[in-house]
């Protein structure tokens, strides 16, 4: 009691979390707050990209994140992360796509593989809020625009005449040598 | 957070060092406080990765309570820090064993109402529990026909000696059915004689399946999927109403064993950081280990 | 509650109705049908009515656990009506009023101290002087000062207990 479970070596879960899970209160319970989370969890991994509620899709994330690190760290011939994926993927043909294409997709990845945008509220409203939960390294466009201001032409130019200046600098002292 | 005058001054310092450690030391996985719940940040390690490989698979098993409880309110990472090199000073002057629940000991402590001032206690460990200083384990034993348990904390000056008279682990993770069962599985000689294992071998396995007493026991054994009892010998009512309270789905819910563990990395981080240390624990563990001269009673 | 589920009538201050099939299952599960009953963990304390076991082989106490009719706590002797270890009670054995001391509880302790799978006491009389002659199982040490402490302020000697006890733990 009161001591870390030490039956299980678990990766650490690279997603800001609650310290304690959401009730999601539900006519069957807590086992049907799971089913709830299963079935966000398996429309995530066949879609991609999910349009949800942001408690709802704040809660799964953190079950996509364990499963896909899961299934990278053990493989697909581990049979308790098998298990795992068959409860948690309702259609069979999503436990292949999790070790065959997720798996190898974020094997090198040292970030977190899910990413949770916060979507116009149609409502105003807490528990109305909504998101999008979307795998990262999908193939559609990119949800938010990329504002860096990098590629602008005057930050290249500027860039460039500083480089030119160092050079310029450098060859000077040289010459004084 | 706490208005300004509510607070003495001292308190009020504490607070603010406090809220200073949590900035600098906290860093890795603090928790937020937020209006719903508190948010755990993601870990990020302080110590070297690459010296993942030198720390011990085991160590987890061998010394839990070095590892935190995993609740993120009452988690601060100075004090675990500080508590790790007491606990190590601590076993620096007093070795503490490598025990499970399941192993006999025999705890020596300092008693100012007792014969010659200390008091040995031999006993089967049920239970343990807690981690850094307030680490504590259970020892229970039937004397004179009288089932007695003691709590010892590990760290506690008051402790003068533990030692283990048999290392082996068993079935269950927590032994707390033997106060319901016979009392011949709980019963040890005082006088037992220390049973040494070989050098390396695996901590044993006693597979021993219990009898309990008749009804009725502290808890419902029933329910709690016990590997270490015989056959309970029930009504069949007994079975279907436990089977009404199982949760089969808890096993598939990653993150409430997740959000009850500390993950890997900070593992190998608190190990790492008390690597120094390691010639000192490992001597200590392999003190009990050596060859195999009795035959364990079972 | 009862009455209106066998009657089937439901009070809804002046309305009367017959109540569906589905409620009085709702109400007969709530007041004992198993799931619906909460109760608190089991707390091991020793308060008054608690049954306990003579350890001492004093012959009142010898036959009183023999009959099977344990001795039953009456008053427990401090501010809190929850008896310790070392705490001094009266009991009812065998219809007299005697006084005991408590030398085991079943409750968790603190640490170092022994937690016994019976709650025991040990016979005394009002001057302290127990009366068997011994305590067949093991007492724990802590009685040592906690009993001293106890006779300092009331002119009495509990501490006569320990010289008939066999065994500290």
């Amino acid at each position: 009691m009161n001591q870390a479970e030490i039956r299980k070596l678990i990766p650490a879960v690279r997603v800001v979390i609650n310290a304690k899970h959401r009730r999601f209160s539900n006519p069957k319970g807590p086992e049907g707050r799971l089913m709830m989370m299963r079935k966000t969890v398996t429309e995530l991994v066949k879609l991609e990209r999910v349009e949800l509620n942001y408690q709802r899709g704040d809660e799964a994330r953190g079950y996509a994140e364990r499963l896909i690190a899961s299934a990278i760290k053990n493989g697909d011939c581990h049979i308790p992360t098998m298990e795992m994926a068959n409860y948690w993927l309702n259609e069979k043909q999503l436990v292949h796509k999790l070790f065959k294409v997720l798996a190898v997709r974020y094997r090198d990845s040292t970030e977190s593989y899910t990413k949770l945008h916060k979507a116009p509220n149609k409502y105003p409203g807490f528990f109305r809020e909504k998101a999008v939960l979307e795998l990262k390294g999908n193939p559609f466009p990119p949800l938010e625009p990329n504002n860096s201001s990098r590629n602008w032409i005057h930050n290249i130019l500027l860039e460039e005449a500083h480089q030119e200046y160092i050079k310029k600098k450098l060859k000077e002292e040289e010459t004084d040598n | 957070m706490v208005g300004v005058g509510a607070r003495s001054g001292a308190a009020r310092l504490f607070g603010v060092l406090q809220g200073l450690c949590r900035e600098t030391w906290g860093c890795q996985a603090r928790g937020v406080a937020t209006r719903a719940s508190t948010r755990v940040l993601p870990f990020i390690p302080t110590q070297d990765p690459d010296v993942i490989r030198k720390v011990p698979h085991d160590f987890r098993v061998v010394y839990p309570e070095f590892l935190p409880n995993p609740v993120p309110e009452w988690r601060n990472r100075l004090r675990e820090k500080i508590e790790r090199k007491d606990m190590l000073a601590r076993r620096s002057n007093m070795p503490i064993p490598e025990f499970y629940i399941g192993s006999i000991m025999a705890v020596t402590v300092a008693d100012p109402n007792a014969a010659g001032k200390t008091n040995r206690f031999v006993g089967i460990c049920i239970q343990r529990g807690d981690s850094g200083l307030r680490a504590w384990f259970s020892l229970r034993n039937v004397i004179d026909h009288q089932g007695l348990e003691i709590k010892y904390e590990m760290y506690s000056p008051l402790v003068q000696n533990i030692e283990v008279l048999r290392l082996e682990k068993r079935l269950d993770d927590e032994l707390l059915y033997l106060r319901d069962a016979l009392p011949i599985y709980s019963t040890f000689p005082s006088d037992m004689e220390t049973e040494i294992l070989q050098e390396g071998a695996p901590v044993p396995v006693n597979p021993i399946k219990v009898q309990l007493k008749p009804r009725p026991w502290h808890e419902r054994w029933e329910r709690k999927n016990l590997q270490g009892v015989r056959d309970l010998g029930l009504p069949e009512r007994f079975y279907k109403k436990a089977k009404l309270h199982e949760k089969p789905w808890e096993k598939y819910d990653l993150m409430k064993e997740y959000r009850a563990t500390i993950p890997e990395e900070e593992q190998a981080d608190i190990f790492r950081e008390i690597s120094s240390h390691y010639p000192l624990l490992e001597s200590t563990r392999r003190r009990g280990k050596r060859k195999r001269v009795l035959p364990s009673l079972s | 509650m009862i009455s209106c589920a066998r009657t089937r009538y439901h009070n809804n201050g002046d309305e009367k109705r017959e109540l569906l099939s589905s409620e009085v299952t709702k109400v007969w599960s709530r007041v004992g049908g198993g799931s619906g009953l909460h109760t608190s963990a089991p707390r091991q304390e020793i308060r008054k009515m608690a049954r306990l076991r003579v350890v001492d082989n004093s012959a009142l106490g010898k036959s009183a656990m023999l009959e099977g009719r344990p001795p039953k706590c009456i008053h427990i002797y401090n501010k809190r009506g929850v008896g310790f270890t070392g705490d001094k009670v009266l009991v009812a054995i065998k219809g007299q009023k005697k006084q005991a001391i408590l030398t085991g509880c079943h409750q968790d302790q603190k640490p170092l101290v022994p937690k016994f799978d019976s709650n025991n006491i040990v016979l005394i009389d009002e001057t302290g002087s127990p009366l068997g002659t011994r305590i067949h199982v093991p007492i724990p040490t802590m009685l040592r000062k906690k009993l001293t402490d106890m006779s300092r302020p009331k002119g009495a000697d509990y501490t006569k207990i320990l010289a008939i006890a066999t065994r500290f733990i």
